[in-house]
C-alpha cells in the first residue's frame, strides 16, 4: 500500500470518527441510568425511553410533527411536480426567474420565514393554526420536490414522450404511463427530503406554536431548555432510528444511489 | 346537480381546508390557553395552577410550550385576537410588550392575590403585569475540587485571575446573560449601568482561566466533565440537579447580592377575562408555595410558606438584587455590542 493510500484511508476513518463519535455519545447516554446527562455513564437503563412515552406533549407533538410532515409533503409534490415539469422543458426566460423564485427558501434564514410568515399569514386570518404551518412548511419543502424532480425530467429524452403520443396516447396516458414511472426516483428522493425537512424543522414551526400544533422539536427544545435528564438523548436516538428506517426502506424501494444521482 | 370530478376534486379541497384549519386563533369561550416553559415546569403549570383554575371556574386551560419571545411574536401578529391569553415572560420582554402596549394593566380590583405581590415586581412590568417566581444567579461550584468556594463575585474574580480556578460563564448568545451576569458581576465591582469598565476590566483579567456556556446544560457538562471547578449559574437549576443525584454540585448566593432572575405573568389586550381568574391563582401562596417546591425557585407572594427543605435553599427576596431591567433595556445593545468586541464569545 503507498503512502498516499495510508494517509487517506487514515483521513477517511478520522472522518468518519469525527462524524459519528458525538452521535454515538448521544445514544450511549440515551441508555443510562443516571438522572442526567453525563458521558461515561455509571450504568445502562432504557428508563429514559420510558419517559418519553409518559411525557404526554413529546406524543401530542409526535403527532403533529408527523401529520404536518405528511401534509407538507403531499402539497409539496401536488404543488410541485407540475410546476417541475413545466419549468424543466421551458426554454422562456420567465421559467428561470420561476425556478430560482420557488427555489429561494433554501436561501433565506429559516428564521426568517418563520417570523414572516407569522405576521404574513396573521394579517390573512390563518394565525397560529395547523393550516398556516401547514402552507408555510410546503413552502420550504417545495424546493426539494421541484429540485429533484426537474433534475431527473431533464435528464430523460422527449423522444420517449414523443413516441407514446406518436402512437395514440393522450397527454394524460402519456404522463401516466410514460412521465410518472421515469421520473419516480426524482419525486421519491423529493419526499424523502420534504419529509425529513419538515419533520425536522425548529425554526420555522417555533413561531406557529401552540398548545394544539407544537411540532416535536419545538417541544423537545422547550423541554431541554427546562430540565436535565437524558430522554431528549433518548428521543434523539430514536428519531434517529426512524431516519435509517426511511432511508434503508427508500434503498430497498429505488436506491440511494439512483435518487441521490438525481437531485 | 351532476357531482363531476371537479366538484368532487372542488368539495374535498374545501373539506381538507376546514379539517386542517381546525384550530381557530382563539378557542371556546369556555378555553383559557396559558403558556409554561417546557418540562417539569409545564407539569408545575398543570398541577399548582391550571388544576385549582379548572376547579374554581369549570373552564378548561391548554397549555402552550415554547418560550417567551415566540409567544411575544404571535399576540404581535394577531393582537386583536391574540392566540394566548396569559403570557409568562422574561422581565426584559415583558417591558417590551408594555412599552408596546399589547398587554392590560394589572389591578387588585382584577387579581385579589396582587396585594401581597411587592409593589415593585408590579412597577418593573410598568404596571401591566408582574413577577411570580425568582430565581438567583451566583456561583456553582463543584465540590471534589473547589474546597474553598469564593464567597462572593470579588473573590470569584480574584480566584479565576490567578487561575485558582477555571471558571465557566454564560456567553452573550444566552439571553439572561446581560442581566444575571454582566449587570451582577459590574455592579458587585462598583459599576454602573452607564459605565461597565469594571466588568470588562474582570473579563480581561480573567480570560486565560474562563471557559463558555452557551445554554444551561453546557455549564452542567463543563462541571461534570472537570472542564471548569465552578462557575455563573441559577440556584434553582443547581438545586434540581442535586434532586436528581448529582451530589457533587453546590451553590453560593454571592455576598454582594447575585442578580434576581425573575419571571413575569402578562395578559394581553382582547385575551379571555378568564385569564384574569387563572393568573390570580398563580398570584396565591398556596399554589405558589407548590410550585416552589417543585422547581427548587423562589416565588413572590409574601404570604409564601415554604417547606422545610425550600426554605433552607431559596435566598429571601432581600437577599438578591432586583435589577434595572428598563435601564438595562437601553443600553442592552452597547454592552452587546462592546462584548462582541472585547470578548467575542
Amino acid at each position: 500500500m503507498r503512502l498516499t493510500d495510508i494517509l487517506l484511508w487514515l483521513f477517511t476513518a478520522a472522518f468518519f470518527v469525527f462524524m459519528l463519535l458525538p452521535i454515538l455519545v448521544v445514544v450511549v447516554i440515551s441508555f443510562t441510568s443516571a438522572g442526567y446527562a453525563a458521558f461515561p455513564i455509571p450504568g445502562w437503563s432504557l428508563k429514559w425511553f420510558a419517559r418519553i412515552f409518559e411525557y404526554q406533549p413529546f406524543i401530542d407533538s409526535l403527532w403533529v410533527s408527523l401529520e404536518l410532515a405528511v401534509v407538507a409533503t403531499v402539497a409539496s409534490c401536488v404543488l410541485g411536480i407540475p410546476a417541475a415539469l413545466y419549468l424543466a422543458r421551458s426554454r422562456s426566460g420567465w421559467a428561470t426567474a420561476i425556478t430560482t423564485f420557488l427555489l429561494s427558501p433554501l436561501s433565506m434564514p429559516m428564521i426568517v420565514i418563520g417570523f414572516a410568515s407569522l405576521f404574513f399569514l396573521s394579517a390573512l386570518g390563518f394565525g397560529v393554526s395547523f393550516l398556516a404551518l401547514a402552507i408555510v412548511h410546503t413552502v420550504i419543502c417545495l424546493p426539494y420536490v421541484i429540485r429533484t424532480v426537474t433534475a431527473v425530467y431533464r435528464g430523460i429524452s422527449p423522444a420517449y414522450e414523443e413516441a407514446a403520443m406518436i402512437l395514440g396516447a393522450s397527454r394524460l396516458t402519456t404522463f401516466r404511463e410514460v412521465t410518472l414511472p421515469l421520473i419516480r426516483p426524482g419525486i421519491a428522493a423529493g419526499c424523502l427530503f420534504s419529509f425529513l425537512t419538515s419533520f425536522d424543522n425548529l425554526p420555522v414551526s417555533y413561531f406557529f406554536g401552540s398548545a394544539q400544533t407544537n411540532t416535536l422539536p419545538v417541544v423537545m427544545l422547550a423541554y431541554m431548555e427546562h430540565q436535565f435528564d437524558p430522554s431528549i438523548a433518548a428521543l434523539s436516538t430514536l428519531q434517529l432510528a426512524l431516519a435509517v428506517v426511511a432511508l434503508v426502506v427508500a434503498d430497498r424501494l429505488y436506491g440511494i444511489e439512483k435518487m441521490t444521482v438525481a437531485t | 346537480m351532476k357531482l363531476n370530478r371537479r366538484h368532487f376534486l372542488g368539495a374535498g379541497a374545501a373539506t381538507g381546508l376546514v379539517g386542517l384549519s381546525g384550530l381557530p386563533l382563539r378557542a371556546q369561550e369556555n378555553v383559557l390557553n396559558v403558556t409554561a416553559y417546557g418540562g417539569v415546569w409545564e407539569q408545575a403549570i398543570r398541577d399548582c395552577f391550571v388544576a385549582p383554575f379548572e376547579a374554581k371556574t369549570g373552564a378548561t386551560g391548554t397549555v402552550s410550550l415554547g418560550g417567551p419571545a415566540q409567544w411575544l411574536a404571535q399576540v404581535e401578529a394577531n393582537p386583536e385576537n391574540p392566540p394566548l391569553d396569559v403570557l409568562i415572560m422574561t422581565p426584559d420582554l415583558a417591558v417590551i410588550a408594555a412599552e408596546g402596549d399589547l398587554m392590560d394593566d394589572f389591578t387588585v380590583e382584577n387579581l385579589p392575590n396582587l396585594a401581597d405581590i411587592p409593589q415593585e415586581f408590579t412597577d418593573a412590568c410598568l404596571g401591566k403585569g408582574t413577577y411570580f417566581d425568582y430565581g438567583v444567579g451566583g456561583i456553582t461550584y463543584n465540590k471534589q475540587y473547589v474546597s474553598e468556594p469564593p464567597k462572593g463575585f470579588a473573590e470569584f474574580v480574584e480566584g479565576v485571575s490567578s487561575g485558582k480556578y477555571i471558571a465557566s460563564v454564560p456567553s452573550i448568545s444566552y439571553g439572561p446573560t446581560p442581566v444575571f451576569f454582566l449587570w451582577a458581576l459590574n455592579n458587585a465591582l462598583g459599576g454602573t449601568v452607564d459605565n461597565v469598565d469594571p466588568f470588562f476590566e474582570a473579563m480581561a483579567k480573567m480570560k486565560d482561566n474562563l471557559v463558555f456556556w452557551a445554554g444551561p446544560n453546557d455549564f452542567f457538562n463543563h462541571l461534570a466533565s472537570g472542564e471548569a471547578d465552578l462557575g455563573i449559574y441559577f440556584d434553582g437549576r443547581t438545586w434540581n440537579h442535586v434532586d436528581e443525584g448529582v451530589d457533587w454540585i453546590d451553590f453560593i448566593n454571592p455576598e454582594e447580592g447575585g442578580a434576581m432572575t425573575t419571571v413575569a405573568v402578562q395578559k394581553p389586550k382582547n385575551a379571555s377575562p378568564l385569564a384574569w381568574d387563572y393568573i390570580n391563582e398563580m398570584l396565591d401562596p398556596v399554589n405558589q408555595a407548590k410550585f416552589a417546591d417543585i422547581l427548587n425557585y423562589g416565588v413572590t407572594n409574601k404570604k409564601v410558606q415554604y417547606s422545610e427543605k425550600l426554605a433552607a435553599r431559596v435566598p429571601s427576596m432581600s437577599d438578591a438584587l432586583l435589577p434595572p431591567y428598563a435601564e438595562i433595556a437601553r443600553v442592552r445593545n452597547e454592552w452587546v455590542d462592546r462584548w462582541n468586541r472585547e470578548i467575542g464569545m
